[in-house]
């Protein structure tokens, strides 16, 4: 990932249940900030291991966030509540090697709150330069 | 007789990983730890070889998996399913789906026809190509040994006019040259892109690729570089600009040239036919409702070879726009009435998308296609059109090695041919040129429903 100049390279793991039309939403904000930012589809957060994460910086993110459906909510029962565990087992590992834990955050969106996912991308964005 | 044309693959290894159609989801939580666990068990090796590519957040275990569900049914705890992968869902549109690009994919890779193994279980009919079906009556004949062995079946196509009857004067000489005709070893050329990411590689590889099938790829003159020089001989130049900015160096080693069609598209052919009296000539169209008209008219005009082109979903330029088949059917159709079909050679592209479509294309009055989505799936594009919107393409294929894509294109076409032979064989043609137009060796649905259903419901 190209980080020269550009600012803050953003890793961004979601759900894909989030937004049925996750593909074509992503698009505009892919096309403003290039390479500043990158998606990662998954089939449920639960597939996410800690090991995806730590990868994520390695290729030179400097921020992961994890979105996932709301609690209860998962297609596959309790993904949502393993992809928590396992964000919070990937924090405490990268805590000890020096790190700050804040590198990795989990955003559980709440129930009833339909957005797409390129709205709480910039949501999420607006939070950041705040 | 000339030597059989053969294709060499070899297989040319995915640079990503590919959307597999169904995915591994594996819980570590709730593990009983057993003594023997069925992940070790895997006869493919899959949880061992597991590891991530971080450029697409892909583990491997979707790509190596082989769908034998044995650990799915061995796990004492039932922590590991298999679903139906949501991104392959996604790939493409109602028209490249899925099932097209990872069955392109495939060939690309390994240089082979895609099997099933379950028969077919998809539906008997559906629209476009899919209202088609051929006559595979002599399949008894011809065994696969035979196409591929002692058998001849060539799939060789001329580009240019021909002659109905060739004429003598009394001391029996010729008294007209025949006009010059450019004779490939398989129905298919290649097309310019309707859309791609930038980067040469994608133009080299479809270039190195039709030279070593012995075919041609279709070049914008404002695209042309030099280090495209060497491929000239396997080179259509679409004349975007002025003809007079064409170097005399370069068409001298040009042997079809493409122009698109407009008024003075015959003029500009005569111009470039007495400067390079050897080189064909191919007039570029889009493919409409008056294709039929303005086809025979440029036959009477003279025009050797006429490209009809319509959109990436086969549809042609109008409000009510007619599929490729049916508008091929009628120009081809309109032409034999007229009795000038054979004259000139017919080009059709827009749409085709599997082996399967070369062959209905043909019967439906094509002389060869054009192709050119499917070459870009063959690098590994994923259809998803991003590079049209600015997007920085997801399986970077600005990036690729032009001899890698050349290899994928080829394995890729080696398995079309051998599909074109299956067909030929099991219809009992001998060549590809007997195929054009052979209608009656078809059926159509729209004809049948008609013939079936129409006098239902009908007084008297």
């Amino acid at each position: 990932m190209d980080q020269k100049g550009l600012g803050i390279t953003r890793a961004i793991l979601f759900c894909r249940q989030l937004d049925p039309n996750q593909d074509a939403n992503r698009r505009a904000i892919e096309r403003e900030m290039g390479a500043r930012i990158r998606f990662f589809p998954l089939p449920c957060s639960g597939r996410v291991d800690p090991l995806y994460l730590m990868r994520a910086l390695e290729s030179g993110a400097d921020k992961v966030y994890l979105i996932t459906c709301p609690e209860g909510a998962c297609r596959y029962r309790e993904g949502n509540l393993r992809a928590k565990k396992r964000i919070a087992y990937a924090k405490s590992l990268i805590e000890e090697i020096g790190l700050e834990p804040e590198r990795f955050e989990l955003i559980l969106t709440s129930a009833g709150n339909h957005k797409t996912i390129d709205e709480i991308t910039r949501d999420i964005l607006a939070r950041e330069e705040s | 007789m000339p030597p059989k044309y053969h294709i060499h693959t070899s297989r040319a290894e995915n640079r990503f990983q590919k959307i597999t159609k169904s995915g591994v989801i594996a819980w570590d939580e709730g593990c009983l730890k057993c003594a023997r666990c069925v992940k070790k068990d895997c006869v493919y090796k899959v949880y061992e070889k597991r590891g991530i590519d971080t450029r697409q957040m892909l583990e491997s275990l979707d790509s190596v998996c082989m769908d034998c569900f044995r650990c799915v049914q061995g796990c004492p705890n039932k922590l590991i399913q298999k679903g139906i992968n949501p991104s392959y869902k996604e790939l493409g549109d109602h028209y490249w789906t899925a099932e097209i690009i990872s069955g392109l994919w495939y060939q690309a890779e390994a240089g082979r026809i895609p099997v099933s193994g379950g028969g077919y279980g998809g539906a008997f009919s559906g629209p476009g190509f899919d209202a088609m079906w051929t006559d595979m009556s002599e399949i008894v004949r011809p065994t696969r040994d035979g196409i591929h062995g002692r058998e001849y079946i060539s799939t060789t196509v001329d580009i240019g006019r021909k002659v109905m009857a060739l004429e003598f004067d009394q001391a029996g000489a010729l008294v007209n040259d025949p006009p010059p005709n450019v004779e490939i070893p398989q129905p298919i050329i290649f097309d310019l892109l309707p859309w791609s990411p930038p980067g040469k590689g994608i133009n080299l590889a479809m270039l190195e690729g039709a030279r070593s099938l012995g075919t041609f790829a279709i070049v914008r003159q404002s695209e042309f570089s030099p280090e495209m020089e060497e491929y000239l001989p396997n080179i259509v130049l679409y004349v975007d600009g002025n003809v007079s900015d064409i170097s005399p160096k370069i068409l001298r080693k040009l042997r079809l040239i493409e122009i698109p069609y407009g008024k003075d598209s015959i003029a500009a052919q005569k111009k470039l036919k007495e400067e390079h009296p050897g080189l064909v000539t191919i007039i570029r169209m889009e493919l409409t409702p008056d294709s039929s008209g303005n086809v025979s008219r440029l036959i009477a005009e003279g025009a050797e070879a006429i490209h009809l082109v319509a959109d990436e979903y086969g549809l042609e330029k109008s409000d009510k726009p007619l599929f490729i088949k049916e508008r091929m059917r009628e120009i081809h159709l309109h032409l034999v009435d007229k009795g000038v079909r054979d004259r000139i050679t017919l080009i059709a592209g827009g749409g085709i998308a599997m082996a399967e479509h070369v062959a209905k294309l043909i019967i439906c009055g094509a002389d060869m296609l054009s192709v050119d989505i499917p070459l870009l799936v063959a690098m590994e594009c994923r259809v998803c059109r991003r590079c049209k919107d600015g997007i920085s393409c997801p399986v970077e294929l600005e990036t690729i090695d032009h001899l890698w894509g050349a290899s994928r294109i080829r394995n890729l076409m080696a398995g079309w041919h051998n599909q074109l032979l299956e067909i030929l064989g099991a219809m009992g043609i001998r060549e590809v040129r007997r195929l054009r137009g052979e209608m009656g060796r078809a059926m159509f649905f729209e004809n049948l429903e008609k013939d079936i259903f129409s006098t239902l419901g009908k007084r008297g």
